[in-house]
């Protein structure tokens, strides 16, 4: 078991390399750079100005010197200075960073609240309201997060045009007003999340209430309500509790879209402007740091599995 | 729909030759730009107060001080430092940081800034006399050594400065005393003084003083406070800035909304006090919906036009080109596309010294679909012709919702082309190679007519990679930048615009504000600049 | 070994929260034909959607009321007799981009995950069977296509190939392949040492043959929930993709780009957003249904 994780862990560091050169290959073969971008049709740009901007930034060196150079300083922790912003990009992730993770932070436990809620209503009432959540979440599933978005934006726009949506207020300033303006993107980012945790739940108590155990301490004559607390949640909500972490990944990648809608300055918006601007070391950091924590989700979700699966064949 | 400020009241505006004024102490000459008068004025420094003051209020007791200014900003800046950024991002924010020597006045005529007047004593030497007890933002005392410091930086030999070739013409500049600084031009140089006005391109910075990208110090209304990419940038007055009592408010927060449906939603909420919208649809109609908002579009800023790549066929011939203008209705792309705010383009916006009204008829510009097709007959085209890849920006909605329209209006006489939306980047990338058939890119304002007249001279790198090369033009836009009447600098642009149109060497479709500038009533004192920057924050003032 | 790649499968088909409901495991024999039934249901749901789909798709050009590329001055009016979703900013009737629009998304999305399965197939097959050196090869270089988030690679890929229908093909099959390979690759590792299988291969009989009798018929379940699956998320992929500007060039319509660029105008037209959201919408739900009848019908879970 530890022998598995570690030599998963260990996998990780060949993987991580491997991401950052498809990432460093991925944005030299994206045709323009920097300087163009940034000059513009500005008067008096000349391919000599443009040269001269690519010296300073160092772009004039070979390729994979270029690779070597960033990876030498990355292995440090300095993964560069941003062409735009002119500043070391390791703190400016980090900022960004924090913003995405408060963000997908919330909308998981949204997504937990709405699924768990639903799908132990579902499973316990059956009938009309099982019915009811279940079409529902059919149809929810159905719904990307961008265009939730989109129509929370149409329907706040159209009704309550005073209420501001896009009022992005930092942490710092004000904890409470922060929250509330991630409120409606963590909503959109979570919605779909939701109904899997949802109809995972109900699979999950309608499963083991079938179990014996369950039987037995139905007929030792416990209540309900104990045998419930008692054995279904903890043996339930195992496999919720990984599908959530499973969901991770899906709510950093679905960043992008949810912080371009509402403008939020998280890593996903970090990335997309970069990627436009061709900020080469913005986006190799936003790509190492996200590739970072997937691979290190993923390497729980197998060892959660390992540890849900040896339960299960050990009954 | 109105362009409130058009060439017609900035003509008015000038004072004609012989005007008393001239007999102040010095003779001094202003260019104008915008009609094409001249303006022969003593200047008058002290004169703080926006003149045409379409959004000063009347009988309102005057400028209440304090409060904070929220702007909504689409763009981050790109680098600080107003001699090496080339961004037209970070314009906005230099604006405010800095000033010059020269500025532009809302009706776009020069005025001084940094000098209290300057001395022409013949066509190639300007003696400027600068302004007493200015500081920079860091405490150092502004003196001539400083903009001789400015300019050493922009000739230095061992950088390239994207200014080196917009002050081309100067040969030296002297400091003659602390307060006197003399500038040299190599000839006579029309564009000087509209370059010398323009933020940032003519701005001052303080002599010994690095890092500018990070840390700003300049002589402007508003010191840099903070900056968080892509949250907010903040503004505070500068308490020793020198025009007396100004600025009005304490504190200016521009916040960044990257698309403008979000800008649009923060203005509506007032998240934002201010902002300007892409869209002219969007805009008239937020302004339709809201009456409490003050609506500027501004005198037109922006072309739209489709370079044509000339190196290879089929676009080498003239023929093709006129068949393509021909079969181009302006008008309707202006009704469609502008929701009519806007004009009929040639190769100058209206508000460039010479720039085309939109009423007169220059050759090709009427829609003539047989006589286009007859063209390309001529041309050995008679079953029409498949010009393949049309490159657009893709990131600009209005661009790409007129390439369709000329797409279909180019159909209907056999012109088939395919329009390839694309990144920014790439898309200089081609522009500046030539590799292309037919691309547009939008020039927005620049501070003299020249530098857009100059991308079609066969000595420039995009004249020369569409294939430019015609001497005659080349001699037209030499003459016409040494030309200091303003009047016949003026004339002289409409010719070089006629022959433009006659060779077709680039399709301009329309002309608009590019920035159609809102904000809310209780925003008193601002004036929309065509300079596209937000020079006139520095008269601002709250009415809450 | 293999319970990691049966949970990697979970992983990555909920990659999109656009995921479907993860099926219980089923047991008990009731159970199973009670699921059945359920999911008959389903895939017959799941077969009339896609048959209005294909319809609506593949007769567009009679059923749209205008030519969907035609301009006109009539600019973003609302609904009227003539226009019943209105018009867009260039005054294009919005229901004939609506009905064609669907063209250019279905297309990209057929032919893309037709590539992926193709290509997953043939990886995921050579992987699991072959095992040692090939499969830990195939397998670490699908690790470094998963640590990035499927739309982030997809958002990088087209930005450098460009946004052209054949590259947003290639994308979507460039990143929808590890996935599709990872699916194969779990039945074919237990499949190969079933004792049937062990058995044809005791007696000689040709690796070909054998994967063509014994492995790929235990294979087919799964890939086909995944593929109808996988289908559901490319509809995500390219309608986000064209909603951030990478989609197929104008002036065709697509759904992405319509709603991209009617957010602009939603105050002023609410129907043009709330059309192709609409549309988006059936797509997902259709291929979601499907996914969801084959999955209780074949009973994927079970066997697995």
């Amino acid at each position: 078991m530890r022998r598995v994780a570690l030599v998963r862990l260990a996998w990780a560091v060949p993987i991580l390399l491997g991401v950052s050169l498809v990432a460093f290959v991925l944005m030299r073969a994206l045709p323009g750079d920097f300087a163009q971008a940034m000059a513009g049709t500005a008067a008096g740009v000349t391919p000599e100005f443009l040269d001269s901007i690519r010296a300073d930034l160092g772009l004039n060196q070979p390729l994979w010197q270029q690779y070597f150079t960033w990876l030498g300083h990355a292995l440090q922790g300095d993964l560069g200075t941003s062409f735009v912003t002119k500043r070391p990009v390791t703190g400016e992730l980090f900022s960004r960073l924090l913003v995405t993770a408060e963000l997908t932070l919330i909308a998981a436990v949204m997504a937990m609240l709405i699924g768990v809620t639903t799908g132990l209503v579902s499973a316990r009432l059956r009938g009309r309201a099982d019915w009811i959540i279940r079409g529902f979440n059919g149809l929810v599933v159905a719904v990307p997060n961008f265009v939730v978005a989109t129509l929370i934006v149409l329907l706040a726009g159209l009704y309550l045009p005073s209420l501001g949506i896009f009022n992005y207020t930092p942490f710092a300033t004000d904890p409470l007003a922060n929250i509330g303006s991630m409120l409606l993107p963590a909503l959109s980012l979570g919605l779909g999340v939701s109904v899997t945790i949802s109809e995972n739940t109900r699979a999950a108590v309608l499963e083991v209430s079938s179990q014996d155990y369950v039987m037995v301490a139905q007929a030792k004559g416990l209540r309900k309500r104990t045998i419930l607390r008692n054995y279904l949640v903890k043996n339930a909500l195992t496999p919720v509790i990984t599908v959530t972490g499973l969901q991770v990944a899906a709510l950093l990648g679905g960043s992008i879209l949810i912080e371009t809608i509402f403008t939020i300055p998280g890593m996903g918006q970090f990335l997309f402007d970069s990627v436009t601007s061709r900020d080469y070391p913005v986006v190799q950091g936003v790509v190492l740091i996200t590739a970072t924590v997937v691979v290190l989700v993923n390497v729980l979700v197998d060892i959660a599995y390992a540890r849900v699966d040896a339960r299960v064949s050990y009954e | 729909m109105s362009l409130p400020i058009s060439s017609e009241t900035a003509v008015a505006q000038g004072l004609p030759d012989g005007h008393p004024l001239l007999s102040r102490r010095h003779i001094l000459r202003w260019g104008l730009a915008g009609g094409g008068a001249l303006l022969l004025a003593a200047c008058s420094t002290d004169n703080t107060e926006t003149s045409s003051g379409s959004s000063t209020p009347a009988g309102s007791g005057g400028p209440k001080r304090g409060g904070t200014l929220n702007i909504g900003a689409d763009a981050d800046p790109i680098g600080l430092d107003p001699k090496t950024t080339a961004a037209f991002s970070s314009y906005d924010f230099l604006g405010l940081m800095y000033t010059g020597l020269l500025r532009w006045t809302a009706d776009m005529t020069i005025e001084p800034d940094l000098a209290v007047s300057y001395d022409n004593p013949d066509d190639k030497t300007y003696i400027f006399h600068l302004r007493d007890g200015v500081k920079f933002h860091n405490g150092q005392d502004f003196t001539a050594d400083d903009v001789k410091f400015t300019f050493d930086r922009i000739f230095d030999p061992a950088t390239t400065n994207r200014l080196a070739s917009t002050f081309a013409t100067v040969k030296a500049v002297t400091v003659v005393d602390p307060k006197t600084v003399k500038f040299e031009l190599k000839q006579a140089d029309a564009a000087f003084l509209s370059y010398m006005a323009t933020n940032p391109d003519g701005v001052i910075v303080p002599k010994g003083v690095s890092d500018l990208d990070n840390k700003p110090v300049g002589t402007g209304p508003f010191i840099f406070d903070s900056y968080n990419p892509n949250q907010d940038f903040t503004l505070k007055a500068n308490p020793d800035y020198y025009e007396e009592g100004q600025p009005y408010l304490d504190t200016v927060v521009f916040k960044f909304f990257k698309d403008q449906s979000s800008l649009t939603s923060a203005l509506r909420s007032k998240a934002i006090d201010m902002t300007w919208l892409k869209d002219p649809k969007v805009a008239s109609q937020v302004a339709k919906t809201a009456p409490d908002l003050v609506s500027a579009p501004g005198q037109t800023s922006r072309t739209f036009p489709v370079w044509f790549g000339m190196t290879q066929k089929p676009l080498d011939d003239v023929k093709v080109r006129r068949a393509l203008s021909l079969a181009t209705d302006r008008a309707a792309c202006v009704e469609t596309v502008l929701a009519g705010s806007g004009k009929v383009g040639a190769m100058l916006p209206e508000s460039q010294v010479g720039g085309y009204d939109g009423t007169s008829e220059l050759p090709y510009y009427q829609r003539d679909v047989e006589a286009a097709k007859k063209l390309l007959a001529e041309a050995g085209h008679p079953d029409g012709i498949d010009l393949g890849d049309y490159v657009v920006v893709a990131a600009n909605d209005l661009d790409v919702q007129c390439a369709q329209i000329l797409q279909q209006q180019w159909s209907e006489a056999g012109i088939k082309v395919n329009l390839k939306p694309t990144e920014t980047a790439p898309l200089l990338d081609a522009w500046a190679k030539g590799s292309y058939t037919a691309l547009s890119v939008a020039l927005s304002w620049s501070p003299d007519p020249d530098a857009i007249v100059q991308r079609l001279t066969s000595t420039n790198t995009y004249g020369e990679a569409m294939g430019m090369k015609d001497s005659q033009l080349d001699t037209m836009a030499v003459d016409a930048r040494a030309e200091l009447d303003v009047s016949k600098r003026a004339a002289a642009y409409q010719q070089i615009q006629e022959r433009i149109a006659d060779q077709a060497y680039v399709l301009q479709v329309y002309q608009y504000p590019l920035r159609w500038e809102m904000w809310w009533g209780y925003v008193k004192g601002y004036e929309a600049l065509a300079a596209n920057i937000r020079t006139f924050v520095r008269t601002t003032w709250l009415d809450k | 070994m293999s319970e990691s790649s049966s949970a990697r499968i979970t992983l990555t088909s909920e990659q999109e929260t656009a995921a479907a409901p993860a099926a219980a495991p089923a047991s008990g024999p009731t159970k199973r034909r009670r699921r059945r039934s359920g999911g008959r249901g389903l895939l017959i749901l799941g077969l009339v959607m896609l048959t209005v789909m294909t319809v609506v798709t593949v007769c567009g050009s009679w059923i749209a009321p205008y030519d969907p590329t035609k301009t006109s001055a009539e600019s973003l009016s609302g609904p009227s007799s003539a226009h019943w979703l209105g018009t867009d900013s260039i005054g294009r009737d919005v229901l004939s981009r609506l009905i064609i629009g669907g063209r250019t998304t279905l297309l990209i999305a057929l032919i893309a995950v037709a590539l992926a399965v193709a290509a997953g197939l043939l990886l995921g097959l050579l992987s699991g069977y072959l095992g040692g050196v090939v499969d830990q090869i195939v397998m670490r270089a699908l690790d470094v296509v998963f640590a990035f988030p499927v739309f982030l690679l997809a958002i990088a890929v087209v930005a450098a190939l460009g946004p052209t229908v054949p590259n947003l093909i290639l994308t979507i099959a460039i990143v929808y392949t590890p996935i599709m390979a990872r699916v194969v690759r779990g039945p074919v590792l237990s499949v190969k040492r079933l004792d049937h299988v062990e058995a044809a291969r005791s007696i000689g009989i040709r690796e070909v043959t054998i994967v063509r009798r014994h492995v790929l018929p235990m294979v087919i379940s799964p890939v086909l929930v995944e593929t109808s699956l996988t289908l559901s998320h490319t509809i995500f992929t390219v309608t986000a993709l064209s909603f951030l500007g990478l989609g197929p060039p104008p002036p065709d319509p697509n759904w992405g780009g319509m709603l991209s660029e009617a957010r602009q105008f939603m105050e002023i037209a609410p129907l043009t957003v709330i059309g192709p959201a609409a549309a988006i919408v059936f797509a997902t739900l259709t291929f979601i249904v499907l996914a969801n009848g084959l999955r209780e019908m074949l009973d994927v879970a079970g066997r697995s």
